[in-house]
């Protein structure tokens, strides 16, 4: 298994906000997570990046083997694993170049690789670039400075093709993309879906996954996964909402 | 202990300490020199009751002195010094406070520019001793009337009218001599159209005592780009004061760096005093550990249609404080002024401090000005961020202080600058782990 969540909980500002949550998946995997606003999807995409403050106060995962969870969140990423941020923030004054420079010897040198030469560097992402449809000038400017919701989107796929994961986290990604810029997104995914690599989408609309196929979708409500399936789950809650879930759930 | 005057003994050490001068300098100057004197007598160090003074305490930086006033036995030091820029500038070194030629490239100086003794200035430049201490008024502080009163050596640049300056002007500062008090003195006079480059450079191997002051002024659409770097030793103690007068259609463009001395402060003076004149100043100062780092700057808009912006930020890390002071005052025939003032500051560890105060002092009606301050630490959301992306912690705030320096460095036109600056953060991080 690739990724193992067993019995999570975790909290924020001693909120509950995981509640015992059981995920497995495997290599190569598509998992889609839908779920209302607010039941926890951005938490456990966070808890599982590590951020400091979504606080795991029971259960345990486990990533290729490893206890993720005693992991600092650039050894995690370094290992592999990536999230796409829901809210991507701004940093103005650090190039995205300079940030894909450093995240990329970063793993490099984790793999005991050394470190890229500047101009294969330039021609890579460039390609990489060229793929999400992301004209150059971006690469230049500040992270997410000034980007308009899509772009900012759009930018956090560029970054996964750069840094190819093993696990990519993406909290709806699609939100806030307009038709051809999630063609865009998809195709991005899909070129790096390869049997290994693994995805966990996190996403509030069916359209997505008709580009993405997925191999489960889950429904999360109030920290916990409550009925899981195959891709027809997703449609079903597309006509019919979460309601009839929920009470049958609760 | 608040009395801000000196003993008698003191001032009397000083007195005779003073009538050593050569006595050439002393005819010419003695005036000059003898009523900066008298104002140090009378008014002494100043005390954290004055407001000017309120955050940085020089009761231990006052009593080195008379002492640190002796002179140096030899004067003839050759550390190994590297400059701040190498080549396509002329170099003019003071070890000591003392000019040495053998370190400085003056065969090269063009007419206009000087280095060496005041009295020799003097000589060379009939009718400068009416600027030597015009723009610097012994009131204005213990350290300025200290300064005239002993500098020895100076350089001195006067620039014909429409006269270019081809190359920066680099001065180093260096002392190298524990516990000496050095009094640099920069002066000078940009003709009409005139343009040129002055780059100060402070450094020091050991615990010293530097208080230097500068007086520029710049005539009708004379163009003055001034930088100053002082990065000395962790102990030293620094003041400094620049004065910078603006003519009609001047134009100032400065950028400061302040890296080191255990207590630093200096001061900006600029003077907008004719229609039309312009500065642009910027600024960055940093600390770490102990460090007491004082900005001040203070742009008068004396007349109309003035321009100016100062963006000054600070980093501080471990238990070093910071201070920041800044006013912009126009007068009331300065209409149609435009000022804008920024200082931002940036708290590496919860022990650093910083005390900042941007002013406006503004009698004219018709203006445009703003300012405002901003101080807080590094974002964690960014830090999470850079990390998520396989940048360890260390290294995402670096990043992140490189930036938040960066959008400030950003057109300093002396690259070896910037680098200064870079190299300093990298250290600052290294110091406040
Ligand atoms: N930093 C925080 N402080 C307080 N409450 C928080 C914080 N972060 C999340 N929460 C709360 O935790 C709950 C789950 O939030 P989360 O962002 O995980 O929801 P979500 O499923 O991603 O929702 P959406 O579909 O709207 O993105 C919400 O009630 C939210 O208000
Ligand atoms: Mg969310």
């Amino acid at each position: 298994m690739l990724l193992e969540i067993n019995n999570l909980h975790a909290s924020v500002n001693d909120v509950e906000i995981i509640k015992g949550l059981n995920l497995t998946i495997a290599p190569g995997e598509v998992h889609a997570i839908m779920g209302p606003n607010g039941s926890g999807k951005s938490t456990l995409a966070q808890a599982l990046a590590g951020r400091e403050d979504y606080l795991v106060t029971d259960g345990s995962v486990s990533y290729k083997g490893r206890d993720l969870l005693d992991m600092e969140p650039d050894a995690r990423a370094r290992a592999g694993v990536f999230l796409g941020f829901q809210y991507p923030v701004e940093i103005p004054g650090v190039s995205n170049v300079y940030l894909l420079k450093a995240a990329l010897n970063a793993r490099r040198k984790e793999k005991g690789e050394p470190e890229i030469d500047a101009i294969e560097f330039m021609r890579f992402i460039k390609d990489k670039a060229k793929l999400m449809e992301l004209d150059e000038k971006f690469l230049s400017r500040g992270v997410n400075e000034g980007f308009s919701g899509g772009e900012k989107k759009r930018n956090e796929i560029f970054q996964m093709a750069v840094l190819e994961p093993d696990l990519a986290i993406l909290d709806e990604t699609d939100s806030g993309l307009d038709i051809d810029a999630l063609k865009v997104v998809a195709n991005g995914v899909n070129k790096q879906r390869d049997g290994q690599r693994s995805f966990l989408l996190i996403t509030h609309y069916q359209r997505l996954l008709d580009y993405i196929e997925p191999d489960h979708v889950h429904v999360l409500a109030n920290g916990r996964i409550i009925q899981s399936g195959s891709k027809e789950l997703a449609l079903e809650l597309e006509e019919h909402g979460y309601d009839k879930i929920l009470a049958a759930a609760s | 202990m608040n009395t801000a005057t000196p003993d008698p003994a003191t001032i009397e050490v000083m007195r005779k300490t003073w009538q050593e001068r050569p006595p050439a300098d002393n005819l010419r100057l003695h005036d000059r020199r003898t009523r900066a004197l008298e104002s140090f007598a009378q008014n002494g160090f100043p005390t954290t009751h004055q407001e000017n003074w309120k955050y940085t305490d020089v009761r231990k930086l006052a009593a080195s002195y008379p002492e640190c006033l002796r002179t140096v036995p030899d004067g003839t030091a050759t550390p190994d010094l590297v400059p701040l820029i190498d080549k396509d500038a002329l170099r003019i070194t003071f070890i000591d406070g003392i000019y040495r030629p053998d370190l400085s490239t003056v065969g090269d100086l063009p007419p206009g520019v000087f280095a060496g003794s005041v009295s020799e200035l003097l000589t060379a430049v009939p009718g400068f001793e009416a600027h030597f201490g015009a723009l610097a008024h012994d009131s204005d502080s213990a350290f300025v009337a200290l300064n005239t009163a002993f500098a020895g050596d100076a350089l001195a640049i006067v620039l014909p009218d429409n006269m270019e300056l081809g190359q920066p002007v680099y001065v180093r500062f260096h002392a190298s001599t524990p516990q000496l008090g050095t009094q640099p003195r920069v002066m000078a006079k940009l003709g009409a159209n005139s343009r040129a480059t002055l780059i100060e450079h402070y450094t020091s191997s050991h615990q010293a005592i530097v208080n230097s002051v500068t007086e520029v002024s710049c005539e009708t659409g004379a163009a003055l780009n001034y930088y100053k770097v002082q990065e000395e030793h962790r102990e030293a103690w620094h003041t400094a004061v620049q004065y910078i007068d603006l003519a009609r259609d001047a134009r100032l463009v400065s950028m400061h760096l302040d890296t080191g001395a255990g207590l630093a402060r200096n001061e900006l003076q600029v003077r907008l005093t004719g229609k039309g004149a312009a500065a642009d100043c910027k600024g960055l100062f940093m600390g770490s550990n102990n460090q007491h780092v004082e900005c001040r700057i203070n742009v008068e808009h004396a007349a109309a249609d003035t321009q100016s912006r100062e963006r000054f930020r600070g980093i501080l890390a471990d238990k070093a404080c910071g201070v920041f002071n800044g006013r912009i005052y126009v007068e009331p025939e300065a209409q149609k002024t435009a000022a804008e003032l920024t200082n931002r500051n940036l708290l590496l560890s919860k022990g650093a401090e910083i005390n900042t105060k941007p002013e406006l002092e503004i009698y004219a009606d018709d203006v445009k000005c703003v300012h405002g301050s901003t101080t807080g630490q590094l974002d964690e959301q960014s830090l999470f961020y850079l990390m998520s992306r396989g940048i360890d912690h260390d290294e995402a705030r670096n990043m992140l202080v490189e930036a938040f320096a960066g959008e400030l460095l950003a057109g300093t036109g002396i690259e070896a600058i910037k680098q200064k600056a870079q190299q300093a953060l990298r250290a600052l991080r290294t110091a406040g782990q």
